[in-house]
C-alpha cells in the first residue's frame, strides 16, 4: 500500500475541514430562536406543520423585536435522536442559543433532553405526551410545556367516558409496542380503574404491523364495551380500518390524538364513524375571542384560521396553531423583558396570561411540570363526518353515540 | 383451539400480501444478481399512483393498476440502462448502496411533491368482509391475495413459454453460457428489471387501501422481503412464493397464540430467517445459485 | 515505495491522530461534534471495511452498535459502572458476539451471510423491544445524572477509539493477516487448501470488527445520554458503515478513514444548507451518493490514487479496475 498517497490525502481532507469549521458558522449578532424539528424522516408531518405555525408568527409579529433583528434557526432532525443531539450541540456552540421551540414527537423529544441539559436554554416544547419527559424535565425552570401529557388526555377521556356511561364499562387497551404506547400505560391503569372502569384487555402493537386481524379478533372475543387504541397516526389508521373491515362489535372505540387529524379522516373514510379522539384544538369549532392587548398578533380563532387559509390555503392542525401560539407566546415574552437575556425573558413568560387563537396562554403548574399551558383538552367523537364535542360538558355539542 | 380457521384464513391472506411484496425483489435479484433496495420506492410511488388515481379522478386502484404497471416497468427499463448497467460489475457492496441512495431520491422527492401527511385509499370494497364459518375473511386483502396468485402465474407462464422469458432462465441459471448463446444481456437485464418495478407497483396499488400511503413505508416492507427471498433460497420465484407464505403462517400462529404476540411476530421472521440459513444455507427451495 | 518514503511523511498519520485527540480540548461545540461524528464513523467504517477485506459483507453492523450501547447503558443504570467499565465490557459483549455469529454462520458466504447479519440486527431491535423489564424497552433508558463525564472526556475517548482502531487495521494491513483475508474473500476453499482455517480467521475478523463498533456503541451511547431500541439499533449505523468505506474506497486502509469524513463533511452541509426545506438534506445526500458510486466506483481513494498518479482514468478503465476488484 503506497504509504505516501496516503498520508498526503488524509492530511489534505483533514486541513480543509479544519479551514472550514473555523471559517464556517459566523457567529450571528442577532438574536437567534432555535426550531428544532422533524422537517424530514417519520415525523415530518408534525415538523412541517409545526414550522408553517412559526412562520406565520413571526411574519405577523414583525422582523424585530426588543429592539433586535430575530431569526429562526432552523435545524432538521431528521426524526432521528442523533439529529437531536447535532441540532442542540451546534446551535449551543455557535449561536450562543438562548431559546428553542422543538420538536415535537415524543420519542425525539425523549432523546433531546441530555443535549438540552448541557446549557438549558429556554425551551418551548409543543408537543410529547409522553411520561418519560415529565419525569426527567418537569421540574426544569427553563422547560415550558405546551401540550398536554398522557394523564391529561386519559384523566379527560375517562371523565367523558364516566360521565357518558356510568361506571363498570369493561375496556381492552391496544397500544403500540414504542415509546408512545408504552409510556401512555401507566395513566391508562390510574385513571380509568379510579373513574371505575375495568380494563380487561392489555395487548401491545408492533408499529407498522402488516396485519392486525389476529389481535382485533383476540380482543373482540373478550367482549369489551370500550375499546382504547394508543398508538401514533400510521398504526390509528390501519387499526379503524381494519375494525371497520372486520365488523367487530364493541360499541365505543377511542383514538387518540390521531382522530381530529384531517389526514386521519381522510385516510380512514367511513371507518372514522364513531371513534372518539382528544384534542387542544379542532378548526371550526370553538372561537377565542381575540386579545385584548395584541389584536393583531393574536386575533380571534375564526380570523386567524381565515388568515391561515390566505397564507397557505390549507385548514390547520393543532401543530400548526400550537406552534403559531408558542412563538407568538415567546415574541412577547422578550418584547416585555426588554433584552436577549434568558432568565428575564423566562420570568415574562410565566408572567404572561394573553388569550390565544386556541385559548387562554398561560403557565401553571401541572401534576409534575413547573410550567404547562394548552392542556385544556377537548372530548369529540366523529358522527357523521363530523366533530361532536362531548366533554368538557360546558363546551358540548352533542352525545355520545355507540358504532352502529 | 381456538381462532384455528380464522388463523389459517388470516395467514393464507397475509401470505398473499407477501408473495406480492417479494416476487418482483426475487425476479429481479435472481436475474440480475443486483440486490434491489430501492424496490421498497417502486411499491411506494405505485401506491401514491393509486391512491392519487382515486383522490383525483375517481379511478379504482384495481383498475388504476394496469396502467401503473406499464408506467412502472418503462421506468424501471429506462432507469436499468442508464444507471445499472454501469455498475453490473462493481462488488455487491456498490449497487447495494446504488439502489439504496436511488430510494432515498425517490422517498424525498415523494416527500416534497405530497408532504408526509398520511393517506390511504378507500375504495368500497376494503371495508366488505364476509363469514367463512366462523371466520372473517376482508374482501380488500382476498382481493391481494387473487392479485398475487395472477401475478405469480403470469410470471410463471412468461418465464416458461415466452421468448424473453426463456432467455432471462438461461440467464439466471448461467449467464456465461446465454452470452455464448447470443443472448442480449443488458437487454434482457433490463426487461426483468422493468418487469420486477411493474410487480412492485402492483404491490403499492393494493397497499394503498390497506395501510397508510407514506413516503417512507417501502422500507418498512423492505428489510422482511429480505428475510422471506433468503428463506425461499435467492432469486427462486417459486420459493420466495413458499417463504411469503412460510413466514406468514409463523407471524400469524405467533401473534394468536403468543401472549403480546402480535409484537413478538416481529421477530419471528429473523429467527426463522436466522435457523433457517444456519440448517440450510441455500434456503428452503434449497436451489440457490449463489456462489 | 513504503521503504522510500521519507520518515516525515511517515509520521503524518500518527500527527493526524494527535490532532484528533487534541481537537477534543479545543472549546468549539460544533468542531467537537462533528469531531465526534467522525470518530465514530471511523470506526465503524474500518471494522466494516476489514470485514469487506474477508469477503464478509456486512448489513448488521447496528447489531454490534446496539449490543454495544445496551450493555454499557444497563451496566451504567444498574450497577453505576463508570464510563471506561463500560466500554471494556461493551468491547467484551461484543466481540463475543461476533464469535457467536461466526460460529453460528459457519460458512455462509456473500448475500446470505449480509442478508444473516441484517436479520440478527432487526431480531434484536425486536427482542429489546419486547424486553422492557431488562431494556427499558421502547421508553428508553437515560444515563444517570451522577454518572455523567464532562463532554471533554467523550471527545477523548471517541478520538482515542477512532485512532486506535486505525491504527489497528493498519497494522493488520502489515501483517499476514491481510493476505489472508484477500485469499478468504477470493475463495475460502482455495484458502483452506493453502492451509489457512477460515473458520479461525472469521472468528478473529468478527470479533475484532463487532467488539469496535460495540466500542464505539457505547461511547456514543455516554454522549447521547439516551438510548431506545431504535436509537441502538439504527439501520442508519449499518448504512454509513458501508457508504464511508466505499466512498472512501473499499479494501484500502486509508479508504474507510477518508470515507468518513467525507460522509460527515457532506451530511453535515446538507442538514446545515437545506435544513429548513423539508426532505432536502436527505434527497442531496441521496443524489451525491448516487453519483459518487456511478463515477468513482473505486472511491475517493481510488480517484486520489488516478490523479496523483497524473493520468486521469476514464469511465471504461475505471470500470476495468472495478470488475478486476470484484473478482
Amino acid at each position: 500500500m503506497p504509504q505516501t498517497r496516503t498520508t498526503r490525502l488524509v492530511s489534505t481532507v483533514f486541513a480543509g475541514l479544519a479551514t472550514i469549521a473555523v471559517a464556517g458558522p459566523a457567529t450571528a449578532q442577532n438574536l437567534t430562536i432555535g426550531a428544532i424539528l422533524e422537517l424530514s424522516g417519520r415525523f415530518v408531518s408534525f415538523g412541517a406543520h409545526c414550522q408553517r405555525g412559526l412562520d406565520m408568527a413571526a411574519k405577523t409579529f414583525g422582523d424585530k423585536v426588543a429592539g433586535l433583528k430575530y431569526e429562526y434557526a432552523y435545524r432538521d432532525v431528521q426524526s432521528e435522536a442523533r439529529g437531536v443531539i447535532s441540532a442542540f450541540g451546534e446551535l449551543g456552540g455557535t449561536r450562543h442559543l438562548n431559546y428553542v421551540i422543538g420538536p415535537t414527537a415524543s420519542p425525539v423529544v425523549a432523546a433531546a433532553i441530555p443535549p438540552w441539559q448541557q446549557s438549558k436554554p429556554l425551551w418551548l416544547v409543543p408537543g410529547a405526551s409522553s411520561l418519560d419527559v415529565e419525569n426527567l424535565a418537569g421540574q426544569e425552570p427553563m422547560f415550558f410545556h405546551t401540550y398536554p401529557y398522557a394523564y391529561h388526555y386519559h384523566k379527560s377521556m375517562a371523565a367523558a367516558l364516566r360521565r357518558a356511561l356510568g361506571p363498570g364499562k369493561k375496556i381492552a387497551v391496544l397500544y403500540s409496542d414504542d415509546a408512545y404506547g408504552r409510556s401512555h400505560m401507566p395513566a391508562i391503569e390510574k385513571y380509568y380503574i379510579e373513574a371505575g372502569f375495568e380494563i380487561i384487555v392489555r395487548e401491545s402493537v408492533r408499529t407498522n404491523s402488516p396485519d392486525m386481524t389476529p389481535v382485533i379478533t383476540r380482543t373482540a372475543h373478550s367482549k369489551p364495551d370500550i375499546l382504547l387504541g394508543v398508538m401514533q397516526t400510521t398504526d390509528s389508521i390501519a387499526l379503524a380500518k381494519q375494525i371497520r373491515t372486520l365488523r367487530v362489535k364493541i360499541p365505543y372505540l377511542v383514538g387518540m390524538a390521531a382522530t381530529q387529524l384531517q389526514e386521519w379522516q381522510a385516510a380512514v373514510g367511513e371507518a372514522q364513524e364513531g371513534w372518539l379522539g382528544v384534542s387542544t384544538y379542532l378548526p371550526g369549532t370553538e372561537d377565542w375571542p381575540a386579545d385584548k392587548t395584541y389584536p393583531k398578533l393574536l386575533p380571534s380563532t375564526k380570523d386567524w384560521e381565515a388568515k391561515f387559509d390566505a397564507d397557505y390555503h390549507a385548514a390547520p392542525d393543532y401543530d400548526d396553531i400550537t406552534c403559531y401560539a408558542n412563538a407568538a407566546m415567546l415574541l412577547l415574552a422578550i418584547q416585555q423583558a426588554g433584552a436577549d437575556d434568558k432568565e428575564k425573558v423566562a420570568d415574562a413568560l410565566r408572567r404572561l396570561d394573553v388569550m390565544t387563537p386556541m385559548g387562554r396562554g398561560h403557565f401553571e403548574p401541572s401534576e409534575g411540570t413547573r410550567q404547562q399551558a394548552f392542556a385544556d383538552l377537548l372530548i369529540f367523537q366523529r358522527q357523521h363526518g363530523k366533530s361532536v364535542i362531548l366533554y368538557p360538558p360546558e363546551a358540548a355539542t352533542g352525545k355520545l353515540v355507540p358504532v352502529e | 383451539m381456538e381462532y384455528l380457521g380464522q388463523c389459517a384464513v388470516d395467514s393464507i391472506l397475509l401470505g398473499g400480501l407477501y408473495t406480492l411484496m417479494v416476487i418482483g425483489l426475487s425476479l429481479s435479484f435472481g436475474i440480475t444478481r443486483v440486490i434491489n433496495f430501492a424496490h421498497g420506492e417502486a411499491i411506494m410511488l405505485g401506491a401514491y399512483g393509486a391512491y392519487w388515481a382515486m383522490t383525483l379522478w375517481n379511478v379504482d386502484p384495481l383498475i388504476a393498476m394496469p396502467v401503473l404497471m406499464l408506467l412502472g416497468g418503462i421506468a424501471g427499463y429506462v432507469l436499468f440502462r442508464i444507471l445499472f448497467t454501469r455498475i453490473l460489475s462493481a462488488p455487491a457492496a456498490n449497487q447495494i448502496l446504488l439502489t439504496f441512495g436511488l430510494g432515498l431520491i425517490l422517498q424525498n422527492v415523494a416527500l416534497t411533491l405530497w408532504s408526509g401527511d398520511q393517506r390511504s385509499a378507500n375504495p368500497a370494497y376494503v371495508f366488505s368482509s364476509f363469514q367463512l364459518g366462523d371466520s372473517t375473511v376482508a374482501v380488500g386483502r382476498l382481493i391481494g391475495c387473487a392479485i398475487a396468485v395472477l401475478l405469480v402465474g403470469g410470471l410463471f407462464v412468461w418465464l416458461k413459454h415466452a421468448e424473453a422469458g426463456r432467455a432471462s432462465r438461461a440467464l439466471a441459471e448461467n449467464g456465461e453460457a446465454a452470452v455464448l448463446m447470443g443472448i442480449n444481456v443488458n437487454q434482457m437485464y433490463a426487461i426483468a428489471f422493468g418487469i420486477s418495478t411493474a410487480l412492485g407497483v402492483a404491490t403499492g396499488t393494493i397497499m394503498s387501501s390497506l395501510s397508510a400511503v407514506t413516503p417512507f413505508m417501502g422500507f418498512n416492507m423492505l428489510v422482511k422481503s429480505f428475510a422471506i427471498i433468503v428463506l425461499g433460497g435467492l432469486g427462486n420465484v417459486m420459493g420466495s412464493v413458499a417463504g411469503a407464505f412460510l413466514l406468514a403462517f409463523a407471524e400469524t400462529a405467533v401473534s394468536y397464540y403468543v401472549p403480546n404476540g402480535d409484537g413478538w411476530a416481529e421477530a419471528v421472521a429473523f429467527a426463522v430467517l436466522f435457523f433457517v440459513l444456519i440448517l440450510r444455507p441455500r434456503g428452503i427451495a434449497g436451489q440457490a445459485v449463489m456462489e | 515505495m513504503r521503504m522510500q518514503a521519507s520518515s516525515l511523511l511517515r509520521a503524518i498519520p500518527a500527527l493526524l491522530g494527535l490532532a484528533l485527540i487534541a481537537s477534543a480540548f479545543v472549546d468549539m461545540p460544533q468542531v467537537n461534534d462533528w469531531m465526534f461524528q467522525i470518530s465514530m464513523l471511523i470506526i465503524v467504517s474500518v471494522s466494516w471495511n476489514l470485514m469487506a477485506s474477508a469477503g464478509l459483507v456486512s448489513l448488521g453492523h447496528a447489531a454490534f452498535w446496539g449490543v454495544g450501547s445496551y450493555a454499557s447503558m444497563i451496566a451504567a443504570t444498574r450497577l453505576g459502572l463508570p464510563l471506561v467499565g463500560g466500554v471494556v465490557l461493551a468491547v467484551a459483549v461484543g466481540a463475543l458476539l461476533g464469535c457467536v455469529l461466526a460460529l453460528a454462520t459457519g460458512r455462509l458466504r456473500g448475500i446470505f451471510f449480509a442478508i444473516c447479519t441484517l436479520a440478527l440486527a432487526e431480531g434484536l431491535r425486536v427482542t429489546t423491544v419486547m424486553l422492557p423489564d431488562q431494556t427499558g424497552g421502547a421508553s428508553g433508558l437515560y444515563l444517570p445524572q451522577a454518572l455523567q463525564v464532562p463532554r471533554t472526556a467523550l471527545f477523548v475517548a471517541g478520538a482515542v477509539a477512532a485512532v486506535i482502531c486505525a491504527a489497528a487495521s493498519v497494522w493488520l494491513a502489515r501483517t499476514s493477516f491481510s493476505y489472508a483475508c484477500r485469499a478468504m474473500r477470493n475463495n475460502e476453499s482455495a484458502a483452506q487448501m493453502l492451509g489457512l482455517d477460515p473458520l479461525r480467521y472469521r472468528m478473529a475478523i468478527l470479533a475484532i470488527s463487532a467488539g469496535m463498533v460495540a466500542g464505539a456503541g457505547a461511547i456514543s451511547t455516554w454522549y447521547g445520554g439516551y438510548l431506545d431500541p431504535d436509537v441502538a439499533f439504527s439501520m442508519h449505523i449499518t448504512i454509513e458503515s458501508q457508504i464511508a468505506s466505499i466512498l472512501g474506497g473499499m479494501y484500502t486502509v486509508a479508504g474507510p478513514i477518508v470515507g468518513a469524513i467525507a460522509i460527515v463533511a457532506l451530511s453535515e452541509a446538507t442538514r446545515l444548507g437545506l435544513g429548513a426545506h423539508e426532505g432536502a438534506s436527505q434527497l442531496a445526500y441521496g443524489v451525491v451518493l448516487v453519483l459518487g458510486i456511478l463515477f468513482m466506483p473505486r472511491g475517493l481513494y481510488g480517484l486520489w490514487c488516478d490523479l496523483w498518479a497524473g493520468r486521469i482514468a476514464g469511465a471504461g478503465k475505471a470500470d476495468d479496475t472495478a470488475t478486476e476488484m470484484a473478482r
